[in-house]
């Protein structure tokens, strides 16, 4: 017993700690290259979210087959986000306030988006079942019934987080993005196409949310207002681990994931309350946050 | 001339307008509350707009200003039903402004993007509060079950409750007392700092001010003013929707101003009538409105970011007098005053105006400046050259307090200042310009060298006309005819060539009255001729004030200072006469081999 809870059920809370941490750090991975990249706060990151879930929704409806479903949602919903950035954000780069205006056209995006969700597919949510295969429970640790769709949502974490890391570390388009990061005129002066570098990258993070979005979509009901939630939380994961850094999402998604599970369960009306207050604590102690690098956009 | 006329009646234009909106609202109690609720959104938007459009600053916080005035209000209300309606708002507002003063230092430490995260997640705290606090807020149901709300028997005694009218005009009166209010804030000197931090927040620091400060006291304002909106809010929907604290809320309020248009008067209130006509009327028509909402929103921020006011306004063309016309201008050069022999300048025996001793910055494992002794006399010109990576900007950011030293002192009239801010040491006597350019480019010529100038009068208020503050207007026309920008006063700053520009940057130096002055680079990109003007316009000036020059031209150089420094790997390499340098082994050595 600790704090008036059977061990067991912490096992489990934290085992459900860690895989919300894992869609939690999927996402948040997204929002972070963006930021680091192109240093704009992206509301719209929600929206991505909440695309790649229907995106997921819709295939698996058309054919029946949820693994085509996980290649393409994310590959969609990039499209929607190249058509975002090459049709929106292009037009406020260079203009003064970028960053601001950056926020509010991706704020616009959000409440308009989830709208046109509803337009076409309603206002209720759309139930997305479990793949067959993945149903039930694959052992049993402690008294706790490991599911398996969990087990798959921690293993597809750990397959992509390497080959994202590859990406951004050991090509070149990796390469341009971090150099951006750190001194983007500069990276423009060497004559790199950085108009097309930022698609790709834009795109890459819509792609990251869409694949949180459709992976989560068998644990709750696919619905227009999903993106909301989920944003407010990535935000919290990318500044408590620190923006622009690939540890800082990781440490961050896994940090908030476990607290909130834990929270929920000592005392249930705290739980969300407890992680703003801990980004509000991580800002005004470390503002780059746990994994930030020094000097990038500290202020 | 309708513009004209708006631009000079446009407060009794409004009241009017306010005074006679009932007779258009046809009585109709339905139209009437609608067009209160514009009035208080508007009073809302108009504070959160003493932030983002006043000083430059974007809060994602503001629900907790009005949800927490909000709250206070209608808690007071149902718990004391007897409360005159007045009271219970003013304690409303006062809980924004407690808000504000508790928030303000803390979110106050950061700044932009992370500012703005800062301010959503610390209101949202606010927001888990009242969904906790279920018994006396209500929680999710809103707090309802208020009594029949009247005013004091010294206000008349009206009742509010079921009387839209009576609301209405107490409404009307208190936005419009609210808006006079900060109206007049910002056109005093306070309002100004504001205007000059959200253009150029580096400079105006560099200029004598407490940005900070400024900003506290912006958001300060702000808090208050949206915690009346939230009173008043309360006593016009008789209800507190728990929405009023949640962080859509603040997103709401930006929306509102940004439609409108940010730094107007008028831009606030006409975004509210938007917004509200689109959340009542337009959702009717419309199922999916807020695919029209956010878009709309998006077009604005992309195509018309002044907002509808600002729009108008500029297609009117009422924004500001008429530009003197173009025949006027002269090519702009500084008019040289006087012309005094270089050597007989100096003080020799004074004591040294400023030094630094041992002076160093380290940036990681580099050594940009090594243990510097520099000392400058009373009426000295100095030049201090080297080349490229000699740590001359650095030098001269540690005099200025802009970079904190790693180790050694710096004394000003044998004051150590080493420890100082930017904004104390301008307030000193110590100026200085830059070398990439850096001014208000977003305000006028005038106003670029007045705010300068206005940062020497200590004792302004809030309440005070910034245009007639005693000796600053003068000051900045001397200036500005100084640097024979006189014919330009009205013009944007960004709107000038390159070499009045860097004109125009020293003229602020020159505005805060420095005993001291720092010039990085002052010829900078300029042409031959430009560079010759400049030259003799750094001579003459410096009769009355001791001078620091950083600079390449060596024609310049040899030419203006009595002594000279050379800097060489952030250390000194040797320092004397023009004539002693000109002659050195080493530093020869140095330059012919770059």
């Amino acid at each position: 017993m600790l704090f008036g809870y059977p061990l067991d059920v912490w096992a489990t809370q934290l085992f459900i700690g860690l895989v919300n941490g894992c869609i939690l750090i999927l996402v948040a991975q997204g929002l972070s290259i963006v930021f680091g990249l192109m240093g704009i706060i992206n509301f719209a990151h929600g929206i991505f979210y909440m695309l790649g879930a229907y995106a997921g929704w819709v295939t698996v409806r058309a054919t029946g087959n949820f693994w085509l479903a996980l290649v393409v949602a994310p590959l969609a919903v990039a499209v929607v986000g190249m058509l975002v950035e090459v049709g929106v954000l292009r037009r406020i780069y260079g203009t003064r306030n970028a960053n601001f205006a950056g926020v509010l056209v991706t704020y616009g995006l959000a409440i308009m988006i989830p709208d046109v969700v509803r337009m076409i597919f309603g206002r209720p949510g759309k139930p997305f079942a479990v793949p067959s295969v993945l149903t039930g429970t694959l052992f049993t640790f402690g008294g706790t019934d490991i599911g398996s769709y969990r087990i798959f949502i921690i293993g597809v974490t750990a397959a992509l987080l390497p080959l994202l890391w590859l990406l951004l570390n050991r090509t070149n388009l990796g390469m341009v993005i971090r150099a951006g990061t750190s001194d983007n005129l500069m990276v423009q002066l060497l004559g790199i196409n950085v108009a097309r570098t930022w698609t790709v990258t834009y795109a890459l993070g819509a792609a990251l949310a869409a694949l949180g979005g459709v992976i989560t979509a068998p644990l709750i009901a696919v619905a227009p207002e999903m993106g909301g939630l989920i944003l407010i939380e990535c935000f919290i994961v990318t500044v408590v681990g620190g923006m622009g850094s690939f540890g800082g999402p990781i440490a961050g998604g896994l940090l908030i994931g476990t607290v909130l599970a834990i929270t929920g369960m000592l005392y249930d009306v705290l739980a969300d309350v407890v992680i703003y207050l801990l980004m509000a604590v991580v800002l005004l102690v470390r503002p780059r946050g746990l994994f930030g690098q020094e000097g990038v956009s500290e202020e | 001339m309708i513009a004209a006329f708006l631009e000079r009646r446009g407060l009794l234009v409004a009241a009017a307008l306010l005074l006679l909106a009932p007779l258009v609202a046809d009585y109709t109690p339905f139209y009437l509350a609608l067009l209160t609720e514009v009035l208080v959104f508007g009073l809302f938007a108009l504070a959160y707009d003493i932030l983002l459009g006043h000083t430059g600053v974007l809060s994602l916080g503001h629900s907790a200003f009005i949800g927490v005035a909000a709250y206070t209000t209608g808690i007071l209300l149902s718990r004391w039903r007897e409360m005159p309606v007045e009271l219970a708002v003013l304690a409303g507002a006062g809980g924004g402004l407690a808000v504000a003063l508790f928030l303000g230092p803390l979110v106050l430490r950061k700044r932009g993007v992370y500012f703005a995260m800062l301010t959503l997640a610390l209101s949202q705290v606010f927001y888990y509060v009242v969904l906790m606090w279920t018994p006396v807020t209500g929680g999710t149901d809103g707090l309802g079950n208020l009594p029949r709300l009247f005013l004091s028997a010294p206000l008349g005694g009206f009742r509010l409750s079921k009387r839209p009218l009576a609301l209405y005009f107490t409404v009307a009166v208190t936005v419009f007392v609210a808006m006079l209010i900060i109206r007049r804030i910002l056109r005093s000197p306070y309002g100004r700092v504001m205007r000059a931090v959200k253009a150029n927040e580096r400079r105006a620091q560099a200029c004598g001010y407490n940005t900070k400060q400024v900003k506290l006291v912006a958001f300060v304002l702000s808090g208050l003013f949206s915690g009346l909106a939230g009173g008043l809010l309360t006593v016009t929907l008789e209800f507190v929707p728990i929405e009023n604290i949640y962080w859509s809320m603040s997103g709401t309020v930006l929306i509102m101003t940004l439609f409108g248009g940010t730094g107007t008067l008028l831009g606030p209130f006409v975004g509210s009538a938007v917004f509200v006509w689109m959340r009542d009327f337009l959702s009717k028509k419309l199922e999916y409105w807020e695919v029209f909402v956010g878009g709309s929103f998006v077009l604005i921020v992309l195509f018309m970011p002044e907002g509808i006011v600002g729009t108008l306004r500029r297609l009117v063309g009422a924004r500001r007098p008429a530009p003197v016309a173009p025949a006027a201008t002269t090519e702009a050069a500084p008019r040289a005053a006087r012309s005094t022999a270089p050597t007989s300048r100096a003080a020799n025996g004074a004591a040294p105006l400023l030094e630094s001793r041992r002076l160093t910055m380290r940036f990681g494992g580099l050594t940009a400046v090594d243990a510097v002794d520099f000392q400058v006399r009373p009426g000295e010109l100095r030049a201090v050259i080297g080349p490229n990576g000699a740590g001359k900007t650095t030098f001269f950011n540690m005099l200025t307090g802009v970079l904190p030293p790693t180790d050694g002192q710096i004394f000003f009239q044998g004051q150590d200042i080493t420890a100082l801010p930017a904004y104390a040491v301008s307030r000193l006597g110590i100026a200085r310009s830059y070398q990439v350019t850096n001014i208000f480019a977003d305000l006028t010529v005038l106003e670029n060298v007045r705010i300068a100038a206005q940062s020497r009068v200590t004792t302004y208020n809030l309440w005070a006309n910034a245009d007639r503050l005693a000796g600053v207007n003068e000051r900045a026309e001397g200036i500005l005819a100084l640097l024979g920008l006189g014919d330009k006063r009205h013009l944007l700053a960004g709107a000038l060539s390159h070499g009045e520009q860097r004109y125009l940057e020293i003229g602020i130096a020159l505005a805060t009255e420095p005993a001291f002055l720092l010039l990085d680079e002052p010829t900078a990109g300029m042409s031959p001729e430009e560079t010759k003007q400049t030259a003799e316009f750094i001579r003459s000036i410096a009769g009355s004030v001791t001078i620091v020059l950083v600079e390449h031209d060596m024609e310049v150089v040899m030419g203006v200072s009595d002594r000279i420094t050379v800097l060489n790997y952030g250390r000194v390499l040797a320092e004397g006469t023009p004539a002693e340098i000109r002659g050195n082994p080493d530093v020869r050595r140095v330059y012919l081999r770059d």
